[in-house]
């Protein structure tokens, strides 16, 4: 046979067609869901421990083919597409805690877990948490991984200059108001020159809007962030920023990380998962930190869940493997790897969580975090709660860094909200 | 080739079947350039198609679409938000590109002067377009710090007082202008060479001949001859100004609580890319998000009229 160039291109071009056919074909007849053995697992870069993740592929090898991928990037954007695309659907999928707003109202894309047994296992789990997983209409779409309690994290030798309290445990009983708390930010101001309490503004409005039962958006659909729950965060913000408590600086960046360092900013508000960022942004300090009890009650910052998608063909094995990777034993074994903080109270008490921390002066951070995440309250978060909630976040940092007039701030913010909510048919 | 080889047919007896033989007679060069326009299909002119669909619903990205009609874009005319963000994009593009311009055309005179390690000199200035914007703003962030930045330690240094770069609306501005016209004034500085070395070199014999000197060559020669360079200058930095993301995005993000994509205090530095991610993806408000998106476009479509226009002023 003569080989032309012509006769080349020809089957060159015939090979490429044939392919990209085949491509096509393949792709019409994508897998939804588990084919046979194989059971994909998509989790994040630290949502789940390593290791737990490994000994349930050995533990369940005899059932399942348990494939668990890291999924980088946007994670919530790519299971959305996903589930959307009905194709290469995860069995198992993690959620996060952040984004359970949006997962909620379309629980019917995945498993309601109290079909498969959930309720046996509720009394193990933290009831907040449990209940952060269940859509308005019952159904359980999050089994519960981990939690963020927030405490009070401070630096020992500076309050103790400052002649403030700092023992952690007279730092919980004498700083348990945010009255006191701002007493204690002014003395600490007069004491230690250049020192402020709290980086910003809106560690003390989140905070107390994240302390309370109530958000932005209700149930019904109604805005209520214009009520007193929402307005007395904003006036202790405002009041924060009055008494001259809060720094100019910019929450990680590198001045505020030189005046955190520098026991300028000797005191946060931090969840569990924040002593990994201290450790990481300012290692000099090792040793400086104790946790103490936050003002008034505590509250929650992240945590995350695993969910059965309606994609899974054996839901009930999934099940199984989702209750025991999450059990009490291997969260423990979660907080060891990933500083994943349990939602299992029966973890508090294991020896991986009961281990001193040097970071902390030998404190064991558990003894802090352990009773603050059985004492938390959430309240309803709707999916319109990011929507509604930034324009108020927007206009306190105004106050905060611009030095806005909180009067102008609060009506900017409230016709903002009045404007978005009509946007997005929520009844103000 | 194939064509050449064909014997064209008699145009004495046309046949009805002709346009189908042509067809066939030329698939294979359709099959060549078919790659081009599947992906295209599929990731170009699909996506497109649907985020005009997708701007007349309400969508969360999981559940069912409901139709909205016009009311997403009756909202996007009369929300501040955008609006403002539209302001912002203009300011730090103006910012960044005119300094830019004036600095890469500089750069590129000297370059073309340069007698030794010139190709040194032009990797160089290459280097900035292709390090990562994310690590440049990280960068920036620090040498642009308020307590223990370097360009405040100069500030202080002549006895000037030191600015919150970072955290007052035009200081955010001018860091975010900064960072971009680090990064492309290299790359634009390369282009200008490339036009620079087009311009016949007796031009400048005959304007010495004539006794003028380097100003007036470079205003009388080397400007006017460089305007064709200098209108696609523009026009690439004008696209990629109006696309301006990742810089604000790294530059102005806290901490994980915060939004990544409100930009600073005030919305200083929210582009108009980022207030489609925040509406899209914090807000997944995706029927919106697609509407803002076609507003970019718009915007988009109106600099490039100017920029059309210009070119054909000049061309004139």
């Amino acid at each position: 046979m003569r080989l032309s160039r012509r006769g080349l291109l020809r089957a060159g071009l015939a090979g490429t067609a044939a392919t990209a056919l085949g491509g096509l074909a393949t792709g019409c007849a994508v897998p939804t869901g588990s084919t046979g053995r194989n059971m994909v697992l998509w989790y994040w870069s630290g949502g789940l421990s390593d290791t737990v993740v490994k000994n349930a592929k050995a533990r369940y090898d005899s059932a399942v083919d348990l494939q668990a991928i890291q999924i980088g990037g946007q994670y919530r954007s790519k299971l959305i597409t996903t589930i959307t695309g009905q194709a290469h659907i995860p069995d198992i999928a993690g959620l996060k805690g952040e984004d359970m707003a949006s997962y909620l109202p379309n629980a019917d894309q995945f498993i309601d877990l109290r079909t498969l047994g959930a309720e046996k296992y509720k009394s193990r789990y933290l009831t907040w948490k449990w209940d952060q997983g269940i859509a308005d209409d019952g159904t359980m779409v999050g089994f519960p991984i981990d939690c963020g309690p927030v405490a009070h994290f401070y630096q020992y030798q500076v309050f103790r200059r400052a002649g403030l309290p700092y023992e952690p445990d007279d730092v919980s009983k004498e700083l348990n108001t945010w009255e006191k708390f701002f007493d204690a930010g002014e003395q600490l101001g007069r004491r230690v020159s250049g020192a402020k309490l709290l980086t910003d503004v809106n560690s003390v409005y989140d905070n107390v809007v994240n302390q309370g039962s109530k958000r932005y958006v209700d149930k019904d659909r109604h805005f209520i962030g214009d009520q007193e729950h929402v307005r007395r965060a904003w006036d202790l913000a405002v009041e924060a920023k009055r008494r001259g408590i809060v720094s100019d600086l910019v929450t990680g960046t590198p001045d505020q990380l030189s005046a955190v360092q520098d026991g300028k900013l000797p005191s946060q508000l931090g969840a569990s998962w924040a002593t990994f960022d201290l450790k990481n942004g300012v290692p000099k300090t090792e040793g400086k930190w104790r946790i103490a009890q936050m003002p008034v009650r505590p509250s929650n910052n992240g945590g995350s869940f695993l969910s059965i998608t309606k994609a899974c063909r054996e839901p009930e094995q999934a099940f199984e493997i989702i209750a025991w990777m999450l059990n009490a034993a291997n969260q423990a074994q979660g907080y060891v790897d990933a500083g994943l903080f349990p939602s299992t109270p029966a973890s508090f008490g294991l020896k991986q969580l009961q281990e001193p921390d040097d970071f902390f002066g030998g404190q064991v951070t558990t003894d802090i975090f352990g009773p603050a995440a059985e004492r938390i309250t959430v309240a309803y978060n709707s999916p319109y709660d990011t929507a509604l909630g930034q324009p108020i976040k927007d206009e306190i940092k105004n106050v905060g860094v611009l030095g806005k007039d909180p009067k102008n701030a609060w009506s900017d913010a409230m016709s903002k909200c009045r404007r978005i909510a009509k946007h997005l048919g929520v009844s103000y | 080739m194939a064509v050449l080889e064909q014997t064209p047919p008699a145009v004495a007896k046309p046949s009805p079947t002709q346009p189908k033989k042509g067809w066939r007679k030329y698939w294979h060069l359709y099959a060549a350039i078919s790659p081009f326009y599947l992906l295209f299909l599929a990731f170009g002119l699909f996506p497109v198609g649907f985020s005009l669909y997708l701007s007349f619903h309400r969508w969360d990205g999981l559940g069912t679409m409901e139709w909205a009609g016009l009311s997403q874009y009756q909202y996007l005319l009369s929300d501040t938000d955008f609006w403002n963000s539209i302001g912002n994009t203009i300011i730090i593009w103006a910012l960044a590109t005119f300094p830019m311009i004036f600095l890469a055309m500089v750069t590129a005179v000297m370059l073309n002067s340069a007698v030794r390690f010139k190709s040194l000199y032009r990797v160089a200035y290459f280097l900035p377009n292709v390090t990562s914007v994310v690590a440049i703003a990280i960068v920036f962030g620090s040498i642009f710090a308020t307590n223990n930045g370097v360009v405040n330690a100069v500030l202080r240094g002549v006895g000037l007082d030191q600015v919150a770069w970072l955290n007052t609306p035009w200081g955010i501005k001018v860091t975010i202008a900064a960072l971009m016209t680090w990064q492309w004034t290299g790359y634009n500085a390369i282009i200008f060479l490339a036009g620079l070395q087009t311009i016949p070199s007796d031009l400048y014999e005959a304007a010495r001949m004539d006794g003028a000197g380097p100003v007036q060559t470079f205003f009388r020669i080397t400007l006017p001859l460089l305007r064709p360079t200098l209108l696609f200058v523009l026009v690439v930095s004008t696209v990629t100004g109006l696309q301006s993301f990742s810089e604000p995005q790294v530059l102005l993000q806290t901490t994980t609580n915060d939004s990544t994509f409100a930009g600073g205090p005030g919305h200083s530095g929210q582009t108009m890319v980022l207030y489609f991610f925040q509406q899209t993806f914090d807000n997944n408000d995706f029927g919106y998000g697609a509407a803002v998106a076609w507003g970019i476009f718009l915007v988009v479509v109106l600099f490039s009229i100017i920029n059309w226009r210009l070119v054909q002023r000049r061309g004139e």
